[in-house]
Order: C-alpha cells, then sequence, then structure tokens
C-alpha cells in the first residue's frame, strides 16, 4: 500500500501541483513541499517498518511468447537511497521556496522536481532492470528539462542538450545489456541475475560485456571519465537543481547500479575497471576542481571526483565503503551546494569566486554549515567523509589489482578535495569583500528557508560521522573494512594538513605569492588544462560535430541527393533523351511517314524470312 | 448493415460532396460523422470477430473465371489496422479544421481516401486488394499536389509515379501466385501454391518496401511528406505507411514464410541500413519538417528489422511499434507544419523558443519527440525494448546495433528541440502569432494522450496484438 | 433482319434527311434496335458469317458509343457516316471467312477515308491526306499478302487454313497490312499525326471504334494462324508489341499538344492490344482483348470528343490551355481526369481491370518477362496522364482561359461514356461470361 503510494504519488503530484500552480503559484510550492515530506514520511514509514525485503512481482505487458515484468524490490540498499532522495529531495523544495521566489514559472518547477523525485524512487526500488532503466530514463528526462529550466537563455538551453546527449550515449548501453541479459538469463530480475553471474549460470564473456556496458550507462549518469562534461555545463540550471540532482541523488544512481549487482560485477571479474576508469575520473575531477572560477563548478568538480572514489571503494571490493561514501557525499554535497546557492542568491546570482568574498559576517549561519560540509568532504575526523574515505583509500593499496597507479590516482585525489574545498570556503567568506559594490547588496537569508534545510543537513553530516559502522552493516550486512594500512591514516591527515596550510597561504594571507606563481607560462598552461576539464569536451565536440556531422552525414547526404535520389530524378532525364531520340526520327512529313511503313515492312519481312530459313 | 458499404459508401460519399458547386464549409462535419461512424462500425466488427482466423463478410461481384471476387475477409490483424486508420483520420480531420482552401474538395478527398483505405484492410482478394490499395494513391495525389507547399507538383507526382510503379510489381507477383496456385485468395494461397518462386517474393518485397519505405526505395518519402499538407503527412505517415508495413507483413511474411525465412537477412540489412542512413539524413537536416520525415522513415527500418526476426513476439512488437509510430510520428508532422504556416519558414535556424510563445504546443511537441526516440513512459520505448529483445532472441546479442538508431535519433531531436523550442525568439518567433484553431489543439492533444496511454499500459493494445498473430504460430514458429 | 441490316438501310435513309434532331433520335433508335437484335443473336444474314457472344457484346457496346459519338454531333453528314461505320463494323466482326475479313474491313477503311474528308481547314486536310496515303499503302500489303496465300492453294471463302512458307508469308504481309489500323510499328507513323490534325470526333471515331473492331476482327480471324507456329509469331509479336508500346508511351511524354499525347496513348495501346495475340495460347488471351477493346473504346472515344468539345480547334489543344479547367468546370474536370485515369490504369476504372486481365494473359502464356515489360510501360504511361491532371488541376488558371464548357448533349454523351468506363470497371462478370 505505502510502496504503491510512494511508487505514483510523485508523478500524479507532479501534475497536481502543476494545475495548481496554473490558479496560483503560491499553491505549487505548498503542494509541492506537502507531497515531498509525505513521501520522505512513507519512506521512513517504511523504513521503521522493515522486516524484510518487500518484493512484488508484476507483470507488465506480454508482446508474443515473451513477458516483461516491472516488479518492486525494496531492501536495505534501496531505502538508504529513498531516504537520501526523498528527504533531500524534501529539504530542497523547503530551500527553493525562497530560490525560486522571484521565478514566475514556479508551477513547472515544482511539478519537475517531484517528476524527478518519482523517477529516483522508481530507479531505487525497481525489482528488474527494465523497471530500473525507466526510473533511469525519467529522472534523465527530469535532469534535462530542470537543466534547461531557464529555456529562455542560450547557455541553459545548450546544457540541458549536452546532459541529455551525454547521458543517452551511456543509457543505450545500458538497454543494450538489458536486451543481452534477457536473451542469456531470461529474466531482468536483479537478485536472480546477480544469483545467475555467481553460479557462473551466465556466460563469463557475456556478463563481463554486459558488465562493461552497465558501466558506461554508470560512468554517464555519474559523470565519470569521459562523459562528465555535461555535469559541469548542467550547472546552469537552478543551483537547488544542482544540488538535487547533480550532487546528492541522480548522480549516485550509477554508483547504485553497480552496487545492486555487486555480485554480477564480482562474478563478471569486472571491479577492476570500474575502480580503473574511476581512478582516472576521480584525478581529473580533483585537479580539475582547482582551477575553477564559479562555485558551482568547483562543486561540480568535486561531485565527479567524489563519486568516482564512491566507484573505486566499489572497484576494490569493498561494496560497504562504496555505499557509504556514497551516502556520506550525498547529505554534504547538498548541503555544500544549497549553501552555495545561498551564497549565489544572497549575492544577487553572482557564481564568480573572485567577486566574493569576507561574507563571513553576513552570511555566518550560511558560512558554518557549509564549513562542516567542507570539513566532511575533506575527509577530517570525526565528519563522515573521513571514514568512508579512508576505507576506500585503504581497499585501493590493498587490493593488488588497484595497488599502484590506480591507488595513487585515488590518494591524490583524496588529498586534493580538501584543497579545492578550503579554497572555495575562503574564497567565499574569509578576508576582506574583493567587489565592495556587491558585498554591500549581499542580505542575510530568511533563516526558516534557507539556514533551517541547511542546519539540517550539516547536522546530519555531523552525526553520520558517528554512526558510520552501523550505516554500513545496514546497507551491506558487513562493517567498513578497518584501514589496516599502517601510517596510512597519520599520513593521510598530515598530507591534508599540508595542503590545507598552502590553500590557506594562497588564498587567505599571501594572494599575492599566488598570483606570482599563476603568472607563470607553465602554470598558465597547467591552468588552461585544468580549466577546460582537460579538454575531453572539446574533443568531443570536436568528433561530433567534424566526424559525425560534418563528415558522416554530409556525405551520406550527398549520397542521398546525388545517387539515390539522382537515380530517380535521372530517370526524367533519361526519358527526355529517348523522347528526342524518338522524336527526331517522327516527322510530319509523309513521304517519311510512307517510307517508314515500307521499309519497316522489308525489315519484319527480312525477319520473318530469316527466321523461316532457321 | 453489410460492410461492403463501409468502403464504397465514402467512395459515393465523396462525389456527393465534390460535386455541388457552392464551396460547402460544412463538409467537414461530414467527414467527422461518417469517420466517427465507420470507427463505431469498425469496434463493432472487432467485438464480433471469432476467437482466430477470418471472419467472412460477404462476397460480391464475382467472376469464377478470373476468381475476381470482392471477398471481405477480416481478422484482427486487418481490424486493428482499420481502427488505427480510423483513429488517424478523425484526428487528421480535427486538425485540418481551419482549412480555408478549397474545404469541400480536401475533406470530400479525404472521404474517398477512408473508403480505399478500408478496402485495402478489408479485401483478401489479391486483385480487388490491389484495386483499392492503388485507389489510396488517387486523393494522396490531390491532396499533395493541390494543398502542398511550394515544392507541391513534383512531391506529387513523384509520389504517385515511384509508388505506381512499385505496384507494378506487387501487381506482377499476384498474378505468378494465381499462375500458381490458381486463386488470388490470400487466405488460400499458402495452401494452394504448388511452388513459390524466389521471383514471387522478390517482387512483393521490393513492391512493398516502397510503400514503407525501405532504403534505398525511400527518397519520394521526404519529398512528399514535407510538400503535403501537415495533416496529410500525418495520414500518409500514419496510414499509408502502415498499410505498406502491413502489407509486407501479411503477404512477403505470412504468405510466404518459407521464402522469407531464407530472406530474412534482407529485411536485416535493408532495416539496419533504413534506420541508420535516415538517422544520418535526419541528423544533417536543417529542415524541421525534413527532419520529421527522415526520423519517420528511421523507425520504418526498425519495424522492418523486427519483421524479419519472423517470430511472434517480433511481428507482435513490429506492429505495436507501427501503431506507436503512427501516433508519434503525426502530431510532430501536425506541429513542423503549424509552425511553417505560422513563421513561413523550414529552416530550424530561423527558429527558437517557440517555448516562449506556445508553451503547450511546444511541449507536445517535445513529448511526441520524446517518444519518438523512445522515453521510457511513451509509446515508443514499448515499441523499441519489444524490437530489441524479440530480435536478440531471433538474431543474437549483435542486434544491439540497433540502438545506435536510438541514440542517433535521441541526438537529432534533443537538437531540434534545442534549435526550435528552446532557447532565445528568433526575429521570426517574435513576429509570429502562434494561436491554434482549439479542435486542432485538442487532436493533438488526443494524440499526446495516447502516447503516454499506450506507454504505460502497453498490455491493452498487446492483448489484441498478440491474438491476431498467435493464431499464426500455434506450432510455435511459423 | 440484324443489326447490320437496319444500319445499312438507315444509313441510306439518312441521305433524304434534313432535320437534325429527328435524324439524331432516329439514329439512337436504330442503335437500339440493332443492339436488341444483336443481343437476340440475329447475325449478318449471308454466308461466311457469324455471331459469337463476345461478338455480340462487343457489338452492344459499339452501339453504345457511336450512339454517344452521334449525340455529340453537329453535322447530319457526320450522323451518317457513324452509321456506316457501325454498319462496317458489324460486318468485319461478324466475319468468318478471309475473303468476308478482307472486303469488310476495306468497307471500313474506305469509310473512315469519306468520314475524314469532311475537313474544314487545312490542318484536317493534312491529317486525312496522310491517312488516306498510309491506308493505300496498307491495302497494297493486304492484297498482295492475298495473293500470297492463294499461290498456296488455299481458298478465300473459309477460314484460315494451315499454310506453309508462301502462305505464311502471305498471312504476314497481311498482318503487317493489317497492323496499319491497328498503328502497330512500323505501321504506326501516319497515326500520330492524323489522329491529331483530323476533327476529333473523327479521331474518336477512328481511334476508339475502328481500331478496337479491326484489332478483335484480326484477332478472330488470325488466332488459328497465330496458334500453328507460335514459337516463330510470337517472338516477332512481342518484339513488335513492346517497341509499339514502348514507342508510344515515350513519344507521348514530352508533347505540349492533348491531342498529339492522346494519339501516341492510343500508338501505346495498339501495343497492349496486341499482347493478346502474343498470348494467344492462353485461355484469357480472348477475354483480355475483348475487355482491352471494351475499356478501351469509351475511354477513347471520351477523350477525344471531350477535347473537340474543349476547343473548336482541338488539335490546338495545348496543356497550358487546361489550366484551371479543374476550377471553371468541375464537371468537365472531373471526367476528363477518370477518363485519364482510366487510361493510366487506375482501378475501379475499365482501363485497369483489362489491362490486368491482358498481363494476365500474358503471364498465363509463360512470358513474365513481357508481362513486366508492359506493366513498366503502363506505369511510364502514367506520368504523361499525370501531367496531364496536373495542368487541370494543380496549376493556377491562366489569365486568358478560354475553354469551352459543354453543352447539354455532348455532355451527355459523356456520361454515357463515363457510364461505361466505370461499369465495366467494377462488374466484370459480363465480359468473362462471353465467348469469343
Amino acid at each position: 500500500m505505502n510502496v504503491g503510494l510512494l511508487l505514483i504519488l510523485p508523478f500524479t503530484g507532479a501534475i497536481a501541483t502543476f494545475l495548481a500552480g496554473k490558479l496560483n503559484q503560491k499553491y505549487a510550492f505548498y503542494l509541492a513541499e506537502l507531497i515531498g515530506f509525505t513521501l520522505f514520511g512513507l519512506v521512513l514509514s517504511i523504513f521503521l517498518s522493515y522486516e524484510r525485503p518487500i518484493n512484488v512481482a508484476i507483470e507488465w505487458f506480454s508482446f508474443g511468447n515473451a513477458t516483461l515484468p516491472f516488479g518492486v524490490y525494496i531492501d536495505h540498499l534501496s531505502l538508504v537511497m529513498l531516504l537520501i532522495a526523498t528527504g533531500l529531495g524534501a529539504l530542497d523544495i523547503h530551500f527553493s521556496h525562497d530560490y525560486m521566489k522571484e521565478d514566475p514559472d514556479k508551477p513547472r518547477y515544482y511539478a519537475k522536481i517531484l517528476f524527478f523525485i518519482g523517477g529516483m524512487i522508481l530507479l531505487v526500488s525497481a525489482k528488474e532492470l527494465l523497471g530500473l532503466f525507466v526510473g533511469w530514463e525519467f529522472m534523465g528526462l527530469a535532469s534535462y528539462l530542470l537543466i534547461s529550466f531557464w529555456h529562455q537563455t542560450k547557455d541553459p538551453a545548450d546544457a540541458g542538450v549536452a546532459a541529455f546527449l551525454y547521458t543517452k550515449f551511456g543509457d543505450v548501453f545500458l538497454f543494450a545489456a538489458i536486451g543481452i541479459l534477457y536473451y542469456y538469463a531470461h529474466t531482468l530480475d536483479l537478485q536472480y541475475i546477480n544469483l545467475l553471474a555467481t553460479w557462473h549460470q551466465i556466460p563469463d564473456n557475456v556478463s563481463f560485456v554486459v558488465a562493461i556496458f552497465i558501466f558506461i550507462a554508470a560512468i554517464g549518469k555519474s559523470g565519470q571519465f569521459p562523459l562528465f562534461p555535461w555535469l559541469m555545463r548542467a550547472m546552469e540550471g537552478p543551483t537547488t537543481v544542482s544540488a538535487l540532482i547533480h550532487g546528492a541523488t541522480m548522480v549516485n544512481s550509477g554508483i547504485y547500479i553497480v552496487a545492486r549487482m555487486f555480485d554480477f560485477y564480482v562474478a563478471a571479474e569486472a571491479l577492476v575497471v570500474v575502480a580503473a576508469v574511476a581512478s582516472l575520473s576521480a584525478f581529473i575531477g580533483a585537479t580539475s576542481a582547482l582551477a575553477q572560477n564559479e562555485i558551482k563548478k568547483v562543486l561540480a568538480y568535486s561531485t565527479m571526483s567524489h563519486l568516482s572514489l564512491a566507484f573505486i571503494g566499489l572497484g576494490v571490493g569493498s561494496l560497504s565503503a562504496g555505499m557509504t561514501h556514497l551516502t556520506n557525499h550525498a547529505v554534504f554535497k547538498a548541503l555544500l551546494f544549497l549553501g552555495a546557492g545561498a551564497v549565489i542568491m544572497a549575492a544577487r546570482h553572482n557564481k564568480d569566486l573572485f567577486r566574493l568574498g569576507g561574507a563571513w559576517k553576513k552570511l555566518t549561519l550560511v558560512g558554518l554549515f557549509m564549513g562542516v560540509g567542507a570539513l566532511s568532504l575533506s575527509g577530517i575526523p570525526p565528519f563522515s567523509g573521513f571514514y568512508s574515505k579512508d576505507a576506500i583509500i585503504a581497499g585501493a593499496i590493498l587490493n593488488p589489482k588497484t595497488y599502484g597507479l590506480i591507488s595513487t590516482l585515488t590518494i591524490i585525489a583524496g588529498v586534493l578535495s580538501v584543497a579545492y574545498v578550503f579554497r572555495i570556503w575562503l574564497l567565499i567568506f574569509a578576508g576582506k569583500p574583493r567587489d565592495i559594490e556587491l558585498h554591500e547588496r549581499i542580505k542575510t537569508p530568511s533563516k526558516f528557508w534557507i539556514s533551517l534545510p541547511l542546519g539540517i543537513m550539516a547536522l546530519i553530516t555531523f552525526v553520520l560521522g558517528f554512526y558510520q559502522k552501523e550505516l554500513s552493516e545496514y546497507v551491506t550486512g558487513k562493517e567498513l573494512p578497518e584501514a589496516h594500512v599502517e601510517y596510512l591514516l597519520p599520513l593521510l591527515l598530515s598530507a591534508i594538513i599540508l595542503v590545507g596550510f598552502i590553500v590557506y597561504k594562497f588564498y587567505k594571507s599571501r594572494p599575492d605569492a599566488r598570483d606570482k606563481l599563476a603568472a607563470q607560462p607553465l602554470m598558465k598552461t597547467f591552468h588552461k588544462i585544468l580549466f577546460n576539464g582537460y579538454f575531453v569536451e572539446h574533443m568531443i565536440t570536436w568528433f561530433v560535430k567534424n566526424v559525425i556531422i560534418n563528415s558522416v552525414s554530409k556525405t551520406l547526404n550527398w549520397i542521398d541527393v546525388r545517387v539515390i535520389d539522382g537515380a530517380v530524378n535521372g530517370m526524367l532525364n533519361l526519358s527526355q533523351k529517348i523522347f528526342a531520340l524518338f522524336n527526331a526520327t517522327h516527322t510530319s512529313k509523309v513521304s517519311n511517314q510512307a517510307g517508314v511503313m515500307i521499309l519497316g515492312l522489308l525489315a519484319v519481312l527480312v525477319v520473318i524470312f530469316i527466321g523461316s530459313l532457321v | 448493415m453489410s460492410y461492403e458499404l463501409l468502403i464504397f459508401a465514402p467512395l459515393a460519399l465523396s462525389l456527393l460532396v465534390y460535386i455541388p458547386t457552392r464551396n460547402l464549409g460544412g463538409t467537414k462535419y461530414v467527414a467527422l460523422a461518417l469517420f466517427v461512424y465507420m470507427f463505431s462500425k469498425t469496434i463493432e466488427l472487432y467485438k464480433q470477430l471469432p476467437e482466430h482466423g477470418y471472419m467472412l463478410l460477404g462476397k460480391f461481384l464475382e467472376v469464377k473465371a478470373f476468381d475476381f471476387v470482392l471477398t471481405l475477409q477480416v481478422d484482427r490483424l486487418s481490424v486493428i489496422m482499420l481502427l488505427l486508420t480510423c483513429v488517424l483520420l478523425i484526428l487528421v480531420t480535427l486538425s485540418s479544421w481551419s482549412l480555408t482552401k478549397k474545404p469541400a474538395a480536401y475533406f470530400s478527398l479525404l472521404i474517398f481516401f477512408s473508403g480505399a483505405i478500408f478496402g485495402v484492410f478489408m479485401s483478401t482478394n489479391f486483385i480487388w486488394f490491389f484495386i483499392f490499395w492503388e485507389l489510396t494513391l488517387i486523393p494522396m495525389l490531390f491532396l499533395v499536389g493541390i494543398w502542398g507547399a511550394e515544392g507541391r507538383i513534383y512531391a506529387a507526382i513523384k509520389f504517385f509515379l515511384y509508388t505506381h510503379v512499385a505496384s507494378m510489381l506487387i501487381l506482377l507477383a499476384f498474378f505468378l501466385i494465381y499462375k500458381q496456385s490458381g486463386t488470388f485468395d490470400m487466405t488460400l494461397v499458402k495452401e494452394a501454391m504448388l511452388t513459390t518462386p524466389a521471383l514471387i517474393w522478390w517482387l512483393m518485397f521490393i513492391g512493398f518496401a516502397v510503400k514503407m519505405p525501405l532504403f534505398p526505395f525511400h527518397t519520394w518519402l521526404p519529398d512528399a511528406h514535407v510538400q503535403a499538407p501537415s495533416p496529410v503527412s500525418a495520414l500518409l505517415a500514419g496510414v499509408l505507411l502502415k498499410m505498406g508495413a502491413y502489407a509486407m507483413m501479411r503477404m512477403v511474411i505470412l504468405l510466404l514464410p518459407i521464402q522469407a525465412e531464407k530472406f530474412a537477412w534482407i529485411f536485416v540489412v535493408l532495416g539496419l541500413l533504413t534506420l541508420l542512413y535516415a538517422g544520418f539524413m535526419a541528423l544533417y537536416e536543417t529542415h524541421v519538417k525534413k527532419m520529421v520525415a527522415y526520423s519517420s522513415i528511421s523507425h520504418m527500418g526498425l519495424i522492418a528489422i523486427a519483421m524479419g526476426a519472423m517470430s511472434y513476439a517480433s511481428l507482435s512488437a513490429a506492429l505495436f511499434e507501427m501503431i506507436g509510430h503512427a501516433l508519434i510520428i503525426s502530431p510532430l508532422f501536425l506541429i513542423a507544419g503549424f509552425l511553417h504556416q505560422k513563421m513561413n519558414t523550414w529552416e530550424m535556424t530561423d527558429m527558437g523558443g517557440v517555448m516562449q510563445k506556445a508553451p503547450y504546443l511546444s511541449a507536445i511537441f517535445v513529448l511526441a519527440g520524446l517518444g519518438a526516440l523512445g522515453l521510457p513512459g511513451t509509446m515508443g520505448f514499448i515499441g523499441e525494448i519489444t524490437i530489441l529483445i524479440s530480435t536478440i532472441e531471433s538474431f543474437g546479442s549483435w542486434m544491439v546495433v540497433i540502438l545506435l538508431g536510438s541514440l542517433i535519433s535521441a541526438s537529432y531531436l534533443i537538437w531540434t528541440f534545442r534549435r526550435v523550442i528552446y532557447g532565445e525568439m528568433s526575429e521570426g518567433v517574435k513576429n509570429a502569432n502562434f494561436s491554434m484553431n482549439r479542435v486542432e489543439f485538442f487532436s493533438l492533444l488526443v494524440f499526446a494522450f495516447l502516447i503516454i496511454l499506450f506507454g504505460i499500459y502497453p498490455q491493452t493494445l498487446f492483448d489484441e496484438i498478440n491474438q491476431a498473430f498467435g493464431v499464426y504460430f500455434t506450432g510455435g514458429t511459423l | 433482319m440484324s443489326a447490320f441490316t437496319i444500319l445499312f438501310a438507315f444509313g441510306l435513309l439518312s441521305f433524304a434527311m434534313r432535320s437534325s434532331l429527328l435524324l439524331k433520335l432516329l439514329s439512337l433508335l436504330v442503335l437500339v434496335a440493332a443492339g436488341y437484335l444483336t443481343l437476340n443473336s440475329y447475325a449478318l444474314p449471308l454466308n461466311g458469317f457469324s455471331l459469337t457472344s463476345g461478338v455480340a457484346l462487343f457489338e452492344v457496346v459499339l452501339f453504345i458509343v457511336l450512339g454517344a459519338a452521334i449525340l455529340n454531333e453537329d453535322e447530319n453528314i457526320n450522323v451518317t457516316q457513324t452509321i456506316f461505320i457501325g454498319t462496317a463494323s458489324v460486318a468485319l466482326l461478324e466475319s468468318n471467312t478471309l475473303l468476308n475479313f478482307i472486303i469488310s474491313f476495306e468497307a471500313l477503311s474506305v469509310i473512315s477515308f469519306v468520314l475524314v474528308a469532311n475537313v474544314k481547314n487545312a490542318t484536317q486536310a493534312s491529317g486525312a491526306v496522310k491517312m488516306f496515303i498510309a491506308g493505300s499503302i496498307a491495302t497494297a500489303f493486304i492484297v498482295l499478302g492475298a495473293a500470297f496465300y492463294l499461290f498456296e492453294n488455299h481458298p478465300l471463302n473459309s477460314g484460315l487454313q494451315n499454310v506453309e512458307t508462301f502462305g505464311t508469308l502471305g498471312l504476314w504481309l497481311m498482318l503487317m497490312g493489317l497492323f496499319y489500323k491497328l498503328t502497330i510499328v512500323p505501321m504506326h507513323s501516319w497515326a500520330a499525326d492524323s489522329y491529331a490534325e483530323i476533327k476529333a470526333s473523327h479521331a474518336a471515331l477512328l481511334s476508339g471504334a475502328a481500331k478496337t473492331v479491326a484489332a478483335l476482327a484480326v484477332f478472330k480471324t488470325f488466332s488459328p494462324f497465330l496458334l500453328q507456329n507460335l514459337e516463330f509469331n510470337a517472338p516477332i509479336l512481342v518484339a513488335l508489341a513492346i517497341v509499339t508500346m514502348t514507342l508510344g508511351n515515350f513519344l507521348a511524354l514530352f508533347q505540349k499538344k492533348v491531342a498529339k499525347i492522346l494519339a501516341y496513348s492510343s500508338i501505346a495501346h495498339a501495343g497492349y492490344m496486341l499482347l493478346a495475340f502474343v498470348a494467344v495460347k492462353s485461355a484469357y488471351a480472348s477475354t483480355s482483348l475483348l475487355y482491352i477493346a471494351i475499356a478501351y473504346v469509351f475511354m477513347q472515344s471520351a477523350l477525344f470528343t471531350l477535347i473537340g468539345n474543349l476547343k473548336e480547334n482541338a488539335s490546338e489543344l495545348s496543356l497550358e490551355d487546361l489550366k484551371g479547367l479543374g476550377e471553371k468546370d468541375k464537371i468537365t474536370a472531373l471526367i476528363f481526369t477518370v477518363q485519364l485515369f482510366s487510361l493510366a490504369g487506375v482501378p475501379l476504372l475499365a482501363g485497369f481491370i483489362s489491362k490486368a486481365v491482358l498481363v494476365y494473359a500474358v503471364v498465363d502464356a509463360d512470358l513474365p518477362i513481357v508481362a513486366l515489360v508492359t506493366l513498366l510501360n503502363s506505369a511510364l504511361s502514367v506520368a504523361y496522364y499525370a501531367w496531364i491532371v496536373k495542368h487541370v488541376y494543380f496549376d493556377e488558371a491562366s489569365l486568358d482561359y478560354e475553354l469551352k464548357s459543354l453543352r447539354f448533349a455532348p455532355l451527355m454523351a459523356q456520361f454515357i461514356l463515363l457510364g461505361g468506363t466505370i461499369y465495366f470497371g467494377i462488374f466484370a462478370f459480363g465480359v468473362f461470361k462471353v465467348a469469343f
């Protein structure tokens, strides 16, 4: 009952919200908030009354002799994701009250947000890969629509296109995986597929290919290398959307799917691929985050990097490390994003870090809560981020397959997170205002609508740090692996402190030294590479534009016009030529006409004569 | 009432409403009433259908010596097509509500078309099938030629000639069949044929492939669909192309299963080529209606692949995709035509920001586009996944390449949204007045509703579709 | 009493009549009576003539068409000639022996010359002369052929007998002469000019009635010969048929004058008809020829009389002139289009089903490739018919639109012919029932 309502309410709610909002803009928010918290309540009630996995098998439709199911399966893993999605979703809606205050399109906004939450719920409570895919695509659509929410302007509209197409590229592989799995496993039930793979009932090479295909989809959705550029572009959307979709929930679905099919990945021996790609992404994300000028871009790269860490956690074989990091990250990243949203809103929609500064006095609460998020993100004990990150790094070092390059990249990414997060915190809150005029106009945000949700998240971030063991056990039934690597903890901590110190120096006390360094040609080149995200987007765009559109499509178009349709139109020319030929022989002279008759007769007679001889 | 009237009454009625010299505006009501009536009769017919096989509605105009008998027989497959046709005819009539140029002639041609198309789906005699098949071309020729856009004459005549040449091949195939079997009745032919020369199969395949259309026989379509008035484009894509696919299914596959099995690879190769080729064409296209037309062709490639798999599941999937495609492509054509009508340009580069002036219209365009790219929750997705699963079942995992088509279609559709619907308003959009006739908008809403309805509850359709094909697969395979 | 007798008698009598109305009414009555007699199997009461059910059906059709032609006529003398054409046609169709055949055929030719000799201007005169010269050459062939045939000691006053080399040569010579009337390549060259240049109503009679009558009679008389040595005869006939239809269709393709298009399409149709000769071994051959003759006589007569009605000087009627017809004169445009579509082989019209049966006869005679070529030719022909329709409906009316609208009687004539085209397009059993 609760489950059914949980699945349907967001979608009906989205429609209702839109319609209500058309009556009166205000209704949209209140209805959306009501639905948001109802959803959270529903999840909580499921969570509290949970005994065993909820398992409902439903047949969706059958075509010919094949049947496609659409069941519901909710276990601990799903519940954690549900709590994240609905909890953060509800807080996000609450936060939106002020953030979207000025916008005339509130009904559309809230409807889309609810639709997104619905997609996420569908994704995590799906029993089969098919249902998961439906939720997956719904979220993709919602993400597209919300990124392009301000469709009137060029950048958000372009960003939406990028978001949809980059993720669609991955989705196609997930779709393919569904087709292949249905063929080999005759089922799409995720639990069953895991079992089949574990028993090696699916051919090994097939499982490996399927695992890679699914991982490609995860790469797309979770913004991993090389499909991450959309995530940065997605920051064109409202910050509330970035917080919910591109920080806390949707981007996690890639990790969720790998976690959901963890046994399958183990059996397919594809985890090392996951770890390898993820470590590269982690490195790219962490380094690029250092060179960004916009708050949201920094957070976007940091999201990429942290999702990679969660992937690495899974990749090194530790489901618990990956999932706890996912959970921790979801909360503190939503906190940071919404905090950034609060800052941006207060600063009159200015996102440039270098025009901010010294905002501590005016935005004390926000600064405080963001600080909590930053500490957690950088992995400083006792905040939640520390435990999971530590476990992941330890796992990467301990696993012989990932020890070496992968673990090194992981460590670098882990440590660098301190740098970028404190960089933005310092640039926003510390020092003196760089843009006095802007600073004057900053006003303290509402306590109830803005600071309250931030506070709740900060609190959860803090509290979560003390429940890591329980969280890990809840999700996976296993404890977080203890860091058995000697000296790791002190080494990491000292590295973090060192990096933190450098950042403090460069961004707080000695900006002149920083500027001098940045003026070096080599540093300029580095900065350019990092600022542009290693030019991955440029390369992909170049390929699509020059190879696919201007070469392949253009050539085919030429062939179509000149050859295929040309042949059809050529018939016209040909018949014109034949007509001219015939017409030339048909004059209206009587003598010619009579001549033709007689000559023709003779010809026929000759043929007959020869024929009769033969 | 006898059912032959469903064919001949519209044919006669069309003349009746055409002849009066005063241009009667009320013809559209006549057309609408007729189509609704035909729809109700078809539903009635549907309820009477036997569990399996054909229901004989009557034999008329018998010429024993040549087996030239108007045999009206329907089974589930044909009635499903009839229902689809009725729905589209009604919606197309509604979409033409504000037509001002010679409305009497326009609607009389639509009425004529309805009679002919009913004949196609109801007659099981090859010759009569062919008669109605050809008869559908006539109203289309005029609808494109008189009400079309600037290149209408070239398009109309090209369409007419191209498809007529194809029909000649079909006719020859029918004659060869008759020579083999001594009967023109398609329900008896399969048993009566002693041998089936490959020539028969090829003639029919090429003939119907033109109508579907499959690469490389597709070039009439972009011209015809683009130049036709938008409701007619919808009719072309929704009914005429489906007629080709229906005939392909019924005659090339179900009638000649052994040959079809042997040449299944032709379906797959041409289907794939069509899917990808048309996709790339659409990707390069900046002409908004041409883009839709190529997208339409691309989907027909998908249907061809599904047909080539020749299994119970794949044929069901193909039929579902046919219906889905009809409902999805039609609103795209309608809206593309509407934009052209209001802005006087076809080029996407001259558009942009339509969402700001016509949000609901844009929303329907986006919805239909999402259906075309196979987003879950729309009919497009159901068609795509069923085709994927059933073709993999028949040909193996490599059939996942058809998803490349879905990737390409996503690319051009999303990029089209960007260029047409989203972004800053272009000059043309700023100056245009996008107010739409309420009735026409209503028909778009119905399309949108159906796309979602059957996208979420496909079972309602599949119940019927499965039953339609079940009879052919009682032994497992054809 | 037979159809021949009363037609002949009335034809002679008609010279004495002055009142045009009376003459027309009476001739229609006589045609009805002739039809009645024919249906009751009253054959020409002389030796060597007989009436089969197929011939009877065609004669009735012919009377209907002649009736329509008479309704359309405005000159007494033309009515008389039309009646005489009917008379000669009846004789030709019913003739059983070679001698009767030749005599009736020549009679028909002579009446045709007389008919077209009624010229009004230089163009018509030119057309008439061309026809006459070609006709005399053809007659020479026929007589020469008959001489060869006699040379082999076959009697003329019976049906065809099995022939040896000389006989073969003689009969082929005769066939070639007869092909003049059928406008088969290479005996076609006069036809396009003559049909287009002579008065349209005359062209209607010649290219419609006279041609189909000749085709049926030739088939009836010569089919034993064709069957006797089919392996030898068929390839030549196939070649002639294909060349004729292809030539006709291609030449019609880019003509500017409507009459010219119709003239060439008439040649193309002769090619189709010749296919029935090719497929003579098929049981469907005679039926198909009968059917295409019936269909063709309706369509072609209708179209030629129609363009004669649209413009005084029909040979000058160009495609450009037709622009706007669809708007200015709905009914005429519709009739025109339907008949054109019938010629093009669009279904539910006689032109389609007749061509279909014909092609099937070819398929039945194991010549699928020839059938394919025929079908493609037919598709090609659709191009120029559609091109005419394009001018009628798709183009904007030109400012100097000057086509006349039809008066009552010609319109009735058109309706009669349209009725025939549609009736035989839907109800085929009448044709299949009869034996030829």
